[in-house]
């Protein structure tokens, strides 16, 4: 017996107690374990680059005039129509950019203490590279936050957010007040200078002599150590290219109308940084032709050599095989489920190909025949009514004789609510249907050149006049006409509807916020534009507008219908500080209006 | 695999041990045939059992076996509120968790049936408990199975069959109401109908419902009545001084209310062989060995998930029941339809392996290309299988030879449960058929196919989990009177237990070290110490121990001279308790405290179009504090037993206090030091929240023969209060939004003041500002903090959830006893807590099915009397959602269990084999008093509850 109980206390032993008296081993790991392992410590930076502003589809374009969409459960749907408040937020960028900053911070704290490589050498380019990643991204990090934060106060201050440049652990301070935005946007420029002193212009591999100035002094005569640093694979990552267009972004905003009383950025600024950026393509002439297409520039995308970007864009993806995009947005005849619906508001922004407004006199617009001749990137932007869509070019139509739930408002969740379907950013040869199921490659667009163009033009515009150049050799004048002539507007009587406005700054700036609407719609800017030219309440309040189309014996009845309102309040140009950190610390202001 | 095997082999070399022991024993003990004396006043409390007169209070119990004399039940917890006080349907006091031990062993509850069970002790009280360590800190559930008897072979069979009748199904609108309505609520948005008077006319006509469907899911088409289970129980007891056996082989399958296509096929069914031997090996070594086998196997049909980016959603006929509307497709359309002269749809749809009964084809569109019925006919089927085996064994020291009173007892248990699921899953083709019309008949003139026909030859195996349990437990217990009048005993143990699962990394764990010292003087002045050293490998080196006391005086003034010679009381026993317990329940994680990051859970980018890094992230915060979690406790019991017996009642009051429940306070750190993606926190783990919770239970029973009637009658009932009493409000601006002292089961939500009657009383209240465009027919909320906009902010206190319990429970039973007849009645009853008319039969809004709620809506017409909010085909944002509009009151009473038992006489018996022959039948679930009974019978999303009606036959051989 005595035995048996051995057997038993034994079987008990062996078969283990974990857990029971010690924990069972787990890989908990604390942050000094970077120190040794380059690999860990890059993890900590790879944050800033998981958490990157940037989407893939249209968010917040739907809580603007251009477009709608059929989910009635999305968060900028019922922003829109009124739920926007300091405690519910869907463009809230407050604790991602700030959570990125901390792993940013901690990065650049620990950066030098890191053994990236043991050659000594190597270690420096190393670490002169990761450092001017992280400087980069936080300075990108920051201008969202100033974006989506930066805003004034109830006794008129232009406020940013906290700058935060040391780690933050949980016996910090964190009752502390909000930067100037002026303060936000001097450290977002510190931040760049040191990124673009650090940063190679781009990644890529280089010949021995090639290897830059800095490096030879160093010792470094070997371009395979160079480019084991910077060399070709290195392509995605941020860049000194990219950082430089970061900076336009900054520039645009703190020169805009919105914040300008508050900061000390002029026009001038914001176009000369812009063109620092253009001028790395020369200018004008370096506009790529078929960038106004560039997501359905299928040979290109699907020829790209890794990490290459087409001429059109400065910093995009990885490149993803799939077909979400099309699934989503594509009209449910092609199996997807016609979320984004373009409004009617946008397709009137679009003007004829004559180049004139289709308000405009000498527009020859008929509304009977409302898409004909029009401007071509109405139709390569918005599936109107009878276009085609899909791997095999059906017809989809959306007018209310249409026998399937294409056709408007006939099925809740899937028919759109506009008349119109998305046709930006989709790929045609994808194939939702199930049967199917094809992928095809797509990337994000993050940076392009087309929006670096549209801020100088903007900026120029402001700063020198339509015409003016202000030393750059190029104007706002030629950067639009040349935008435009490549999209196809004008392009057969010389565009003499530009001509028309180049004789006033007024004139120009519309014409300009309105390519600018057209180019980069869809693409997550409008919410904020809007915003920050400072354009009228009722303009941001503009009613979504659809097409109702009927077949009358032969011909088609075009009836405006109104689809959605939008509900913004006076206060409603800058976004609010979280409503719980407010409550958390007092020191933090709130913009005015929010509470 | 390989656990199945050993618990085989196990198994099988055990069962048939009864059979030699029988050999070798009758023989010997011929005449001893005299039922043990049941010994119904010892009670199982921990690692020990104590005589029910001597219980100090926390502790309850309930004779199963008994029971099932009267009450023939299926589930071992099943309405036992009904006889005692404290347990509140699934919990002790209101707590949130409750450990069960089935012998001793940490098991399943629903793995034993009430059949194989002696009785169920209930150990509410800190004192009862605080030797079982950590786990145990919460209450225990202790099932004590039924063991041998020192008798000849006795063999029990028991045959119970019955039915299943559904209580009520929801009731939603047929196609034409639906669609008018539907058409209403577009409307209302301000779009235009879209549904013709037409369409309308021909899907409420009903002369084709095959172009014009609608489609009831509730119709006998689909469901039948009722369905069937059938069970059968065979035991076999017996045994003689040196050896005694227990085996108990049961079997039992039910059946599904779906009665088409392959689901007519469902089933549950579950086989058990449950036995134990005890053998005296020599004068002072008892041992015992106990084993148990289950299999289940439920067998379904394979559902289409209707969200596949959703893990959690669950689909089945009842969801689909609930979210398909009725006019959007006819599942099967009869062949004859198709034209004649269609040659290319006929050849299209005799290609379909799937043509039902001969003459339908299955019919979709392109959007519902998939759906549950065609599902049930093509989509193949699964089954869905567990095997638990549990083996345990002890053996017991009289240590008397050392030192009289003091015994060694020793346990150890292996359990195994395995399951998996194996699937044939099918794909299928629908085909959508285009409607024409020629002179006046309707046919369909062309078929489109959606889909393929694909069958699968070999089935999918799927959610393999496995389960083992290993449990050790010694104990020295030592019990001895000195002078006649002292009455002293101790018991010693170390235990401990873990259970290993698959997919989860840590084990749960328990170890503890526990003494427990009682004395008592005369039976008249108690005294009880215990104390625990738990262990837990939660917290850091140093935090890892601790120790949880518990003293408990108690005082039979029932003996007291003053009383003693009472004609009203027989008893009167006092007890009051106070105790600490440590534990480290709902601490989900190891190394909670430590600061840590990690990267190799990190989460993926990548750049150069194929190089990829993984972040490394802040897993938490460091806190090297983080330690147990303490039930402050504080109880006092009162039994007595009044005129001879005619009343017992056993009442506690307590009132207990859970300190240091750990949370992340995210007031205190900014919210950036927290993401979702990657899943990252900076913020600590924190010993933070206190509950408290404070109440009463009480079980009275009265007894008293009338004449020929053997009356019982039991009252027992629980009255609780919780109250948070410490939490992180900083997130709250407002007094009325704090939680702290609040219910811990609060329903939060807005206070509703009617409907919006029209434009001007909109424009007058604070802006509603929860999206859309708020309309006359909306629901107007009270503005709580004045600042005229309705938000979050002005959310209150609504009502108690009743999540751990309801504030009160309350059990009554009858038993009435007439020659050989028993008539037994069960009442429960559940009041204090609230619910929220949440789901989709009652949120009505975008494409939701219509029930017949919505016909209340508000209308321009009807707005006076308007019960339900205007219809919308968006999102009803500022509607549907937590408000006391939707608030209904879950207080119910149960008639939950209704029986009629007669026993056949023995003088008729005599000359026939049986020993021992009834036969009863009952309801289950009859009846439910409740001014909301419509809501709470009814089941959305789920299959019906039912009236269970059952015919049992018992036999003794």
């Amino acid at each position: 017996m005595k035995n048996i109980i051995k057997i038993l206390v034994l079987l008990f032993l062996v078969t283990g107690c974990q857990d029971v008296f010690t924990p069972e081993i787990e890989n908990i790991r604390g942050l000094d374990a970077m120190h040794q392992e380059p690999t860990y410590a890059q993890g900590i930076l790879a944050n800033a680059y998981i958490l990157l502003p940037y989407s893939n589809s249209p968010n917040s374009d739907l809580a603007t005039d251009d477009a709608v969409t059929n989910d009635f459960e999305n968060d900028y749907l019922s922003m829109a129509t009124g739920s926007w408040s300091s405690d519910n937020n869907p463009t809230s960028q407050w604790q991602g950019r700030r959570n990125a900053i901390q792993y940013l911070n901690i990065f650049l704290a620990n950066a030098d203490d890191v053994v990236w490589a043991k050659d000594e050498v190597i270690r420096t380019m190393f670490n002169d590279r990761l450092k001017g990643e992280a400087y980069g991204l936080r300075a990108l990090q920051m201008y969202h936050l100033l974006l989506s934060h930066g805003g004034w106060t109830e006794d008129g201050r232009l406020l940013g957010v906290p700058i935060v440049t040391e780690p933050e652990d949980k016996d910090s301070e964190f009752n502390v007040p909000r930067n100037t935005f002026q303060e936000c946007v001097e450290q977002i420029m510190a931040d760049i200078d040191k990124a673009l002193e650090l940063l190679p212009l781009d990644y890529g591999d280089v010949s021995d002599s090639e290897v830059p100035q800095k490096y030879q002094e160093l010792g470094v005569t070997n371009a395979s150590d160079y480019n084991r640093v910077n060399g070709n694979h290195m392509r995605g990552r941020i860049s000194g290219r990219i950082v430089e267009a970061v900076r336009s972004q900054v520039a645009l905003l703190a020169a805009s109308p919105s914040y300008t009383d508050g900061t000390e950025m002029t026009w001038e600024d914001a176009a000369n940084y812009a063109a620092i950026v253009l001028d790395r393509i020369n200018g004008v002439s370096g506009m790529d032709d078929d960038g106004w297409t560039w997501f359905a520039n299928t040979g290109e995308i699907d020829g790209l050599g890794s990490g290459v970007t087409p001429a059109e864009i400065i910093w995009r993806s990885d490149i993803s095989q799939s077909n979400d995009l099309e699934t989503d947005n594509f009209p449910p005849s092609q199996y997807g489920n016609g979320r984004v619906n373009p409004t009617q508001n946008l397709v009137d922004a679009f003007p004829m190909a004559n180049g004139y407004p289709i308000n405009h006199p000498s527009s020859n617009f008929d509304a009977s025949s409302p898409y004909d001749n029009r401007d071509p990137r109405l139709t390569n932007y918005i599936v109107i009514n009878e276009s085609t869509q899909g791997p095999n070019d059906a017809v989809v139509v959306t007018g209310t004789y249409g026998d399937n739930e294409d056709a408007i408002n006939r099925e809740s969740g899937l028919s759109t609510r506009t008349g119109y379907y998305l046709r930006k950013l989709l790929r045609s040869d994808c194939n939702p249907n199930p049967e199917y199921d094809t992928e095809q490659k797509h990337y994000t667009a993050r940076i392009r050149y087309t929006e670096i163009f549209l801020a100088y033009a903007e900026a120029a515009n402001e700063a020198w006049g339509p015409t003016g150049t202000g030393g750059n050799g190029y104007s706002a004048y030629d950067v639009i006409g040349a935008l435009r002539q490549r999209a196809g507007v004008g392009n057969g009587n010389g565009d003499p509807y530009l001509d028309e406005v180049a004789g006033s700054k007024d004139q120009m700036r519309e014409l300009i916020r309105n390519e600018r609407r057209l180019e980069l719609c869809f693409e997550n800017h409008r919410f904020w534009d809007l915003r920050r030219w400072n354009v009228e309440l009722n303009k941001l309040n503009e009613t979504a507008l659809g097409m109702q189309i009927a077949e009358t014996g032969g011909g088609k009845e075009y009836e405006t219908i109104d689809v959605e309102p939008r509900m913004y309040k006076d206060y409603m140009y800058h976004g609010p500080i979280p409503y719980q950190e407010i409550l958390k610390w007092d020191n933090l202001e709130q913009n005015a209006g929010w509470n | 695999m390989k656990h199945i095997q050993i618990g085989f082999i196990l198994f099988a070399s055990f069962v048939l041990l009864p059979f030699f022991i029988k050999a070798q024993t009758t023989a010997e003990n011929e005449t001893d045939t005299i039922d043990k004396v049941k010994q119904d006043t010892l009670v199982q409390v921990a690692f020990r059992e104590v005589a029910k007169s001597n219980l100090l209070g926390g502790v309850s119990v309930v004779d199963v076996e008994d029971l099932m004399n009267k009450n023939y039940h299926t589930y071992s917890l099943e309405n036992m509120e009904g006889y005692i006080g404290g347990w509140n349907g699934n919990l002790l006091w209101g707590m949130d968790d409750r450990l069960v031990l089935i012998d001793g062993v940490p098991r399943d509850a629903d793995n034993v049936l009430p059949s194989e069970i002696e009785d169920i002790t209930f150990l509410k009280g800190a004192s009862a408990v605080v030797l079982y360590g950590s786990r145990a800190a919460k209450g225990v559930i202790y099932i004590t199975t039924k063991r041998g008897k020192a008798q000849p072979l006795q063999v029990n069979v028991r045959v119970n069959t019955g039915f299943h009748v559904s209580k009520s199904y929801p009731k939603y609108l047929n196609s034409a109401e639906y669609m008018t309505l539907y058409n209403e609520a577009l409307v209302n948005d301000g779009r235009d109908p879209l549904y013709s008077q037409e369409d309308i006319y021909n899907h409420a006509s009903g002369s084709n419902p095959y172009r014009y469907p609608n489609v009831d899911f509730y119709s006998s088409d689909y469901l039948q009545k009722a369905y069937n289970r059938t069970d059968i129980l065979t035991e076999l007891v017996g045994g003689n001084e040196r050896a005694q056996y227990y085996t108990n082989i049961g079997y039992y399958r039910q059946g599904d209310f779906l009665n088409f296509g392959e689901a007519a096929n469902n089933y549950d069914e579950r086989l058990n062989v449950r036995g134990n031997v005890d053998v005296k090996l020599n004068d002072f070594i008892d041992a015992y060995i106990n084993a148990n086998a289950t299999f289940y196997t439920s067998r379904g049909i394979n559902y289409t998930d209707s969200d596949p980016d959703d893990d959690e959603n669950v689909d089945n006929y009842w969801t689909y029941a609930a979210s398909m509307r009725p006019n959007r497709i006819a599942p099967l359309v009869p062949l004859s339809y198709i034209d004649g002269n269609a040659l290319s749809a006929l050849s299209l749809v005799n290609n379909s392996s799937n043509i039902i009964d001969g003459k339908y084809f299955l019919a979709g569109t392109q959007v519902d290309n998939k759906n549950v019925f065609a599902d049930s006919y093509a989509g193949g089927y699964n089954k869905w299988k567990n095997r638990q085996f549990q083996f345990d064994t002890g053996i017991d020291f009289d240590l008397q030879n050392f030192l009289q009173g003091l015994s060694f007892h020793t346990q150890f248990a292996v359990d195994y449960a395995t399951s998996f699921t194996s699937a044939y899953e099918n794909e299928y083709a629908v085909y959508i058929p285009r409607w024409y019309n020629y002179n006046g008949d309707d046919v369909i003139g062309e078929l489109e196919k959606e889909g393929n026909d694909e069958k699968s030859g070999n089935p999918d195996f799927s959610d393999e989990n496995y389960r083992q349990t290993i449990a050790f437990s010694g104990w020295f217990d030592y019990s001895t009177t000195v002078n006649n009048n002292h009455n002293i005993s101790a018991v010693l143990v170390a235990t401990g237990y873990q259970q290993a699962e698959s997919g989860v990394y840590h084990n749960t764990a328990n170890a503890n070290l526990g003494l427990q010292l009682s004395y008592n003087f005369k039976n008249k002045y108690y005294t009880d110490l215990a104390g625990a050293i738990v262990h837990s490998a939660k917290f850091a080196e140093g935090n890892r121990n601790a120790f949880s006391p518990s003293v408990t005086l108690g005082w039979r003034m029932g003996q007291e001279n003053f009383l003693s010679n009472s004609s009203v009381i027989d008893d009167l026993i006092l007890s009051v308790s106070g105790s600490v317990l440590h534990t480290d329940m709902s601490i989900d994680g190891h190394y909670e405290y430590a600061g840590s990051f990690n990267q190799s859970d990190g989460a993926w980018w990548g750049w150069y179009d194929g190089a990829a890094e993984r972040s490394t992230n802040a897993i938490q915060g460091e806190n090297e504090d983080l330690t147990f979690i303490k039930r402050k406790e504080l109880s006092a019991n009162l039994r007595t037993s009044l005129w001879k017996n005619t009343i017992n009642a056993d009442a506690s009051f307590f009132m207990n206090s859970m300190e240091g429940m750990v949370t992340q306070p995210m007031g205190l750190y900014p919210n950036y030091f927290f993401t979702y993606y990657p899943e990252a926190s900076f913020v600590p783990n924190v010993n933070y929240n206190n509950d408290q919770r404070m109440g009463i239970d009480f079980s009275v029973n009265y007894n008293k023969d009338l004449g020929d009637v053997d009356l019982t009658l039991g009252v027992s009932g629980t009255y609780y209060t919780t109250e948070a009493t410490r939490r992180d409000d900083t997130n709250y601006e407002y007094d009325y939004q704090k939680r702290q002292g609040k219910a811990v089961d609060g329903i939060w939500g807005l206070e509703s003041a009617g409907f919006f009657q029209n434009q001007s009383d909109i424009d007058n209240s604070p802006t509603q500002t929860f999206g859309g465009t708020v309309k006359p027919g909306d629901i107007k909320y009270v503005d709580q903090n004045n600042d005229n906009v309705i938000d979050s902010r002005d959310e209150v206190f609504l009502g108690k959830g009743g999540w751990y319990g309801n504030p009160f429970t309350l059990g009554v039973n009858v038993t009435a006893k007439w020659d050989n007849l028993t008539f037994f009645v069960l009442g429960t009853g559940y009041f204090g807590a609230y619910a929220m008319k949440d789901d989709n039969y009652h949120w009505v809004y975008g494409d939701r099915k219509y029930s017949e709620v919505v016909r209340g809506r508000w209308t321009e017409e009807t707005k006076g009397s308007a019960t339900y909010p205007r219809l919308t085909t968006q999102s009803g944002s500022n509607n549907f959602r937590n408000s006391d509009f939707w608030l209904y009151s879950t207080d119910r009473f149960n008639i939950a269990k209704v029986q009629i038992t007669y026993d056949i006489p023995k003088s008729l018996l005599q000359n026939i084999f049986f020993k021992e022959l009834s036969a009863y039948v009952s309801g289950s679930n009859l009846l439910t008093i409740s001014p909301e009974r419509e809501t709470l019978e009814m089941e959305v999303t789920n299959a019906p509850q039912t009236r269970f009606y059952n015919l049992g036959v018992k036999a003794v051989f």
